[in-house]
């Protein structure tokens, strides 16, 4: 039990690393090229794309 | 297919995972350039693939799942090929060392870069995304207890290659690891 509860601690200090190295990485701005990336995709389905249902 | 549904449509939401994505990729890739390659490749496949995407379910499982697809068939041989062996590479997961216990961070980063596809994976899927073990097992398509194990592996091999095995408690709570782990400055 006393190894679990080690265990329980360690693999605790693990994910908080591991989110903090992740959440460093996405937090970074997305760059230029997606961003085109995407209007371009966009342009492309729009000419063969029904209307949205997405009435407001 | 079904237009009446009141989920926004994941075109409109795909750039807000674009962030986590590139992140995956480059725990996958290991390489910032090779990564937003995959990024780009995976956007590309997920848009023309949106009517198959169940609305309602996770889609950001759905865009790693495409993401990570992408690159265990196209990118995977090719990373092989430009592996160094003294693993310089990692150092570029620490673009930008925290000002705050980077010593930590560098070691964890380079511990990080010595696990295989499989254990990275799994640990930025469930242990920084948050994702179930079902959730992942279904993304990796194998089996539940298959991803339980790998993952139990996985952290087991990162606490062995950061020295913070089991029997040392006191490594984990040492000044600049638990100024990583909250998030406040070394005095």
């Amino acid at each position: 039990m006393e190894k679990n509860r080690r265990t329980k601690k360690l693999t605790q200090t693990i994910d908080e690393n591991l989110r903090r190295a992740y959440a460093d990485t996405a937090k970074e701005p997305v760059p230029d090229r997606f961003i085109k990336l995407l209007e371009q995709l966009r342009e492309q389905s729009g000419e063969k794309q029904k209307p949205s249902g997405d009435e407001s | 297919m079904d237009s009446q549904t009141p989920q926004m449509d994941p075109r409109d939401e795909l750039i807000g995972h674009l962030p986590a994505m590139r992140a995956f990729a480059l725990n996958l890739t290991r390489n910032s350039a090779t990564a937003d390659d995959l990024v780009q490749d995976a956007v590309v496949k997920a848009w023309g693939n949106f009517d198959k995407f169940k609305p309602g379910t996770n889609l950001r499982a759905w865009l790693f799942t495409i993401l990570r697809n992408t690159y265990y068939s196209l990118y995977r041989k090719r990373r092989r090929e430009v592996e160094d062996p003294d693993g310089k590479m990692a150092g570029q997961l620490s673009e930008k060392p925290a000002h705050d216990g980077h010593l930590a961070m560098t070691d964890f980063h380079a511990a990080f870069a010595q696990l295989t596809d499989e254990q990275r994976e799994v640990l930025v899927l469930v242990g920084a995304e948050g994702f179930s073990y079902e959730e992942a097992a279904e993304m990796c398509g194998c089996a539940v207890g298959t991803i339980k194990s790998r993952t139990n592996r996985a952290r087991k091999r990162l606490a062995e290659l950061m020295h913070l095995d089991d029997e040392d408690e006191l490594a984990m709570t040492d000044a600049a690891t638990m100024a990583v782990v909250t998030g406040t400055s070394v005095a």
